[in-house]
């Protein structure tokens, strides 16, 4: 750890710099390609495919892949196409909200933690608690007191997570906070909420970028789960995770309606994980001697 | 040292407190009850009565909350309601179950993610690397259910080599414990090991980029020598850093998982519980599992610092 | 000679089963061809409990009744049928019920059989036993000597011995020395031709013959939970096996010999994969949901009998089933004694243009309509995904409100607002005939929540009069007369039959699908 306090902290006016070397990363642009991809077929998929994902149609039932449904119907007749696009919205949507609240909340109690010596144990230690606590359960308790929606997986992912990030960004300001520039800072009187903003938090972009960048494939995965057990997003408005665990009695002999889903799922968060890697590579200041 | 796990160690007594707590919380927000669920679709209102007569659910809340705490001073976790038995009793019964499909899975994860990360880091940014770490992210970027059940029908339905689920004690029948058990450990280990591929690779690139890593390469030892001596002792630090995570993931999985092979673990025990409202063994449950996580994080720590004592001077501790 | 007896009072019942009855009597007694082998039963569900009497779970049923029996229980024509008993015969005011055990007849445990089991167990019955309402119009029990067992009534009840010999939750026979545990606590001893071996919950059950075991011989073979059993297996296990794929995977693998419940969809693969055959039972439930009377706008019987207008019960029975159903006006069975089609003009009308004028005449003002119902039950969230469809297109606010099973259930049967329709299943209840399968919406159950829970009137008159009939003709009329209210008033809607299916093995012989799993008389091929 000591290695990493002798090394200068990348600083952000070296953008140019670090855009070069995320476009000569090949995880990095594979990981944005796949993840861009599905982005845009969120945002104008359901414009380009203008079939009601909801519409019943019990004659058309487990249609294979045709010319008529691209992607074939499921158990009462819904185009799997527009159910896949339509619910790309909602799992990314649920993705990305976890991720904000992940920044929001696990910067702040990861920056008092980690400034502030006296709050550290007592965060720390309800930190533990929730990461010991099993998420399922937790998810189980905040989506029976709330009612299964895509609300519930946002708070109870989130709760889960949380403690993850502020732990990174906690234990990448115990090393910033040290460096001689903060201390400078420090001693010219500046106040301790202007070292955080101006001069700690900025170092800890890298890590916790890359750590989003897990979260949100986590938050995606762990959705599915949670349909799995009937906890999910409500099944009006089809999340991913809530078509595979729908499609799972039908997985041998209507094989496409697990298949389109845990590929859009696969694709996003391979995508994510191969964004997160590059991102690593790239902004982390240990791999620059590598890298240069 | 020895003061540093005691504190550890007191410091997770408030910890479970809490948890206990959490989860009385949780439990008493969820509407439905075991008598719902072992009445089923047809039962009447004067049948759930009965039901809950018999469970003991028709006392006031308060009066359960009394006994559970008062029955817990004593060592007590109470009976499940689903099972009829004690909560010690029925945990006591499961977790060498889990625990040996932890270890196994947790031996697979090792061993996969350790190579994979280290072929990859050693042709870093070649095509063996990228392959590494997809094949790597495939496991992490499908959801345990779905894997688990296209598992099945590859390994057991088509090639017909391992069983469909159940489970066989070890102690009866050792090889058909491992065939029973590999599925199971495969699907909880294929989550885990792309996380660990990540790191090692990382923590190997590293590694390799130090100054005494060069030294080594210019005095013209082998690359076998420089990895298998000097590179892999230090990657076993993140290794040991990781581990704490890993188990936590692996348990909540084994909710899942074991139920779909019927494994009959701790994992199934929690996930029916909870989905029976079986509060007393919800409860129990809880407590054993989140002391034993604690347990092993503490486990972890120590074994940590006492590999690298620096992290007690930069972690303030 | 004395089980006739038995028959003949019975007779004006139940003319069906009697006819069942005595062509059983014409045939040989059942043997074993084979013995021998471990047959290995995949679950759907997991077995919560084998207290038989403080369950009422199938799962707990399909492997406790093959350890367990009963004084009297129904045969495949849901007659009462005496099982443990020898004759039951009843007295001219209908008052006294005396049961004579019958000879040689001893637990697992080794112990003879004695009527002072019989009263520990319906002592128990009485205090833990799930449908113990069915003791309550007896006066007393008492065990006269060592085989004789007298029931005195307060009052004349037609149909005690249907209720008595109910499978729901069967009033099973325990050792007097288990009979004095406590709810969920005793070991599981019986008289029946399997005996318990072990439990290990969430992974399976495992039973051996009974060598002890005394086969009924005045039935050929077995009938429903009755007639002439015999183990011809060594052990039977019975793994829980709770999802559906990984359960067909074990049938398809042969590590397990029969399955439960084969999805629909699944049916026509195994039905083609070699070494594999499927099995149906053509009338396993019924569909249904309820309506809430408490919580507007379905405390309007004009919306109510809107909703019902709306409704192509086609179309919610295929996507319920995935094609595994019948249409059937009725809440019995076809072909059963208290078939009635009373209200049939109820039932399937699909015309949405009745429904908006239906929805006129009761000033409906668009309130919405919330449809309560599960995931963990695929039938039930089908049914109400369509149902909300064509509510929608017949111009009502229709909306899904999705709770997990133990939530949704108690939801419905706590709470008067929040919800306007729930969705269920009926399987045991109605195929035990009329009294039973109407239950659920007579006083006090009353599911449809009732103002007050003060029932419907005129509904239960007629259900009153089901029980107390004298004969089968005045039960049955006024079984009609219930069904009609209960389908004019819309107390419940019975959107049809759901079929079951079961995969077997084809070294599996002699198997016959039932409500419930039974392993007496299966041998293995070997």
């Amino acid at each position: 750890m000591t290695d990493i306090v002798a090394t200068a902290p990348p600083r952000f006016a070296r953008t140019r710099a670090t855009l070069r070397r995320m476009f000569a990363n090949r995880s990095f642009m594979l990981g944005a390609i796949l993840f861009g991809f599905i982005c845009l077929a969120t945002l104008f998929g359901p414009m380009l495919i203008p079939t009601d994902p909801n519409a019943l149609s019990i004659r058309n039932r487990f249609q294979p892949p045709s010319l008529t449904f691209l992607l074939g119907t499921d158990n009462l007749g819904r185009d799997m196409l527009a159910r896949v696009l339509y619910g790309a919205r909602l799992s990314l949507a649920i993705g990305l909200a976890v991720i904000l609240l992940n920044a929001l909340f696990g910067v702040l109690l990861g920056a008092l933690a980690g400034y502030y010596r006296r709050l550290d144990n007592i965060l720390m230690r309800i930190a533990d608690a929730l990461m010991a606590f099993p998420a399922v359960l937790l998810a189980i308790g905040i989506a029976a007191a709330l009612g299964p929606s895509a609300m519930t997986a946002v708070i109870a992912l989130s709760v889960v997570y949380i403690p993850r990030t502020a732990r990174v960004v906690r234990a990448s300001i115990l090393v910033v906070r040290e460096l001689d520039y903060v201390q400078a800072a420090r001693a010219a009187g500046a106040t301790d909420l202007r070292i955080l903003w101006k001069h700690i938090l900025p170092n800890c972009m890298a890590p916790l970028i890359v750590q989003l960048s897990f979260v949100f494939a986590y938050a995606i995965l762990s959705e599915a789960v949670l349909s799995f057990l009937g906890l999910g997003a409500p099944p009006t408005v089809p999340s991913w995770g809530v078509l595979i665990s729908e499609g799972r009695t039908y997985m041998r002999e209507a094989t496409w309606l697990t298949l389109v889903p845990g590929i859009a799922i696969a694709i996003t968060v391979l995508g994510l994980n191969l964004l997160g890697d590059g991102l690593r590579d790239v902004l982390d200041p240990r791999m620059k001697v590598e890298q240069g | 040292m020895i003061g540093y796990t005691i504190s550890r160690l007191l410091q997770a007594i408030p910890i479970l407190i809490l948890v206990s707590l959490m989860a009385f919380g949780i439990i008493y927000l969820i509407p439905g009850d075991a008598a719902t669920v072992i009445g089923g679709p047809s039962a009447t209102a004067e049948d759930l009565a009965q039901i809950r007569a018999n469970l003991g659910l028709d006392q006031p809340l308060y009066m359960q909350i009394v006994t559970f705490y008062t029955n817990l001073f004593q060592g007590d976790l109470g009976r499940s309601l689903m099972l009829g038995i004690p909560v010690t009793e029925a945990i006591i019964q499961r977790s060498p179950i889990t625990i040996g499909v932890a270890i196994y899975s947790l031996v697979i994860t090792i061993v996969l993610g350790l190579v994979t990360g280290i072929i990859a880091a050693l042709n870093h940014n070649r095509w063996i690397d990228q392959a590494a770490t997809i094949f790597a992210l495939i496991g992490v970027s499908l959801p345990n259910f779905w894997l688990a059940l296209v598992l099945i029908v590859l390994f057991s339905v088509q090639l017909g080599w391992l069983p469909t689920g159940g489970y066989i004690p070890f102690t009866t029948d050792p090889w058909g414990w491992l065939r029973t058990t590999t599925l199971p450990a495969l699907s909880l280990a294929l989550l885990q090991a792309g996380l660990l591929t990540r790191i090692t690779r990382s923590t190997m690139l590293e590694v390799l980029s130090q100054d005494y890593i060069r030294t080594a390469r210019a005095k013209g030892l082998s690359e076998w020598v420089v990895v298998g001596k000097h590179a892999l002792a230090n990657v076993m630090m993140p290794v040991v850093t990781v581990l704490g995570l890993i188990l936590s993931v692996l348990l909540s999985g084994s909710i899942v998982i074991e139920s779909i092979f019927g494994v009959p673990g701790i994992g199934a025990l929690l996930g029916n519980a909870i989905s029976s409202r079986d509060y007393p063994m919800i409860q129990g449950g809880l407590l054993f599992v989140t002391a034993a996580l604690l347990l092993l994080n503490i486990v972890v720590d120590v074994l940590y610092t006492w590999l690298d004592p620096r992290i007690r001077v930069g972690g303030g501790k | 000679m004395q089980s006739r007896r038995l028959l003949s009072l019975l007779a004006p019942a139940l003319a069906a089963g009697l006819l069942t009855s005595t062509s059983a009597l014409a045939q040989a007694a059942f043997s074993c061809p084979q013995t021998g082998g471990d047959l290995i039963v995949g679950m759907e569900a997991g077995v919560p409990t084998l207290d038989q009497h403080t369950a009422t779970s199938s799962a707990t049923r399909n492997v406790a009744m093959n350890i367990f029996e009963t004084l009297v229980i129904r045969d495949a024509a849901m007659t009462p049928t005496p099982d443990l008993a020898e004759s039951i015969e009843t007295s001219e005011d209908g008052l006294t019920y005396t049961f004579k055990l019958r000879d040689g007849i001893s637990f697992h445990n080794g112990k003879p059989l004695t009527t002072a089991d019989v009263v520990a167990s319906f002592d128990r019955y009485k205090e833990v036993g799930v449908n113990r309402a069915t003791l309550d119009v007896v006066e007393k029990w008492e065990a006269t000597d060592d085989i004789t067992f007298v029931i005195t009534l307060k009052q004349a009840q037609p149909t005690f011995l249907e209720s008595l010999s109910s499978y729901t939750v069967p009033i099973v026979i325990l050792p007097a020395e288990e009979a004095a545990k406590p709810a969920n606590q005793i070991t599981p001893i019986g008289t029946g031709p399997f005996k318990f071996v072990e439990f290990v919950p969430d992974s399976h059950v495992r039973l051996e013959r009974y060598d002890g075991y005394v086969a009924n011989d005045t039935f050929g073979d077995l009938s429903g939970f009755a007639g002439h059993k015999q183990a011809c297996v060594d052990t039977v296990t019975f793994r829980m096996l709770t999802e559906a794929g990984a359960r067909m995977a074990a049938l398809e693998t042969g590590e397990v010999h029969i399955v439960e419940n084969v999805p629909a969809i699944s049916q026509e693969r195994l039905a083609g994969t070699a070494g594999v055959e499927v099995v149906r039972l053509e009338n396993f439930a019924l569909n249904v949901a309820y309506p809430n009377w408490s919580a507007p706008p379905t405390d309007n019987a004009l919306v109510r009998q809107a909703m019902l207008a709306a409704l192509d019960m086609e179309e919610i029975m295929e996507a319920a089933t995935d094609g595994a159903f019948k249409l059937n006006p009725s809440f019995q069975f076809p072909d059963t004694g208290y078939y009635s089609t009373a209200g049939e003009e109820f039932y399937n009308q699909a015309d949405p243009e009745k429904a908006r004028a239906l929805l006129a005449e009761a000033g409906y003002t668009n309130e919405p309509i919330v449809l309560l119902t599960n995931q963990q039950f695929p039938n039930m969230y089908n049914s109400a995904l369509v149902m909300a469809a064509q509510l929608q297109a017949a111009g009502m606010n229709a909306e899904l409100r999705v709770l997990d099973w133990p939530t949704a259930l108690a939801t419905s049967e706590k709470e008067t607002a929040g919800w306007n329709v729930f969705f269920t299943f009926w399987a045991t209840v109605t195929a035990q005939g009329g009294p039973t399968s109407l239950r659920n919406l007579a006083n006090p159950n009353n599911v449809y929540k009732p103002v007050n829970n003060e029932g419907d009137a005129a509904f239960n008159e007629a259900f009153a009069r089901i029980q107390s009939g004298a004969d089968l003709e005045t039960r049955r009329a006024a079984f009609a007369e219930a069904q009609a209210i209960a389908f004019e008033q819309v107390m419940a809607i019975p959107f049809g039959i759901m079929q079951n299916a079961q995969g077997i093995r084809a070294n599996v012989e002699n198997y016959q699908p039932y409500y419930n799993t039974r392993v007496s008389n299966v041998w293995l091929e070997q």
